[in-house]
């Protein structure tokens, strides 16, 4: 779910932003690793916090 | 004034096309680039946000209103989710016509999916708030 969550936003911030086609599809390639990355970091932050 | 500045100011002004166009694009997501012949921006943006919201749906998401009825200031902390969901456009009046995402069903709450939803629901709102904003800058000149 995270990853589709991660996925239709990058879709849309790509789109969004930049000149190029090239330069919006690597922008969301960026945005999606960056979601990712981020969201199982905080996963694993708020594991082991035990409350 | 120069006839540079002459071109920069009427690239900034917006005329009511471009008004029209942004109020499409909120309304039914997608349709502001699918006005301009945009139909690969049109699927693409209004295709993200007509997947999240219908799968919002199906994962049992809420979707939020104000009614005053909540004590306190709980009515007041329902405005700006609200906010997020009404930027769907037609699919919020639309779910609200059928009875859908709006009923507070315990069944509903109680599903793993129900958080997933609701945050589903809410993004695909705000999604199309931007890409009502980028139909609206590409119909007035300010984007390629």
């Amino acid at each position: 779910m995270m990853a589709v969550f991660a996925l239709l936003a990058a879709v849309v911030f790509g789109a969004v932003a930049k000149d190029t086609n090239k330069e919006r599809v690597l922008y969301g390639l960026k945005i999606f690793g960056e979601f990712i990355i981020i969201g199982l970091a905080l996963a694993w932050l708020l594991y082991f916090i035990p409350f | 004034m120069s006839k540079d500045d002459n071109t920069e100011l009427s690239r900034q002004t917006s005329s009511s096309r471009d008004w029209l166009i942004g109020v499409a694009g909120w309304f039914f997501p997608g349709a502001g680039h699918l006005i301009q012949g945009n139909w690969w921006r049109a699927l693409l943006m209004g295709g993200t946000v007509w997947i999240a919201f219908v799968a919002g749906i199906m994962m049992g998401g809420r979707l939020f209103r104000y009614s005053g009825t909540e004590e306190g200031m709980s009515s007041l902390l329902q405005i700006p989710p609200m906010i997020a969901n009404l930027g769907a456009g037609l699919l919020y009046p639309a779910s609200w016509l059928i009875g859908v995402g709006f009923t507070d069903d315990p069944q509903l709450a109680a599903r793993a999916t129900f958080e997933y939803g609701t945050t589903f629901l809410l993004i695909a709102g705000l999604l199309n708030y931007l890409c009502m904003l980028d139909a609206f800058d590409i119909s007035a000149g300010r984007k390629p």
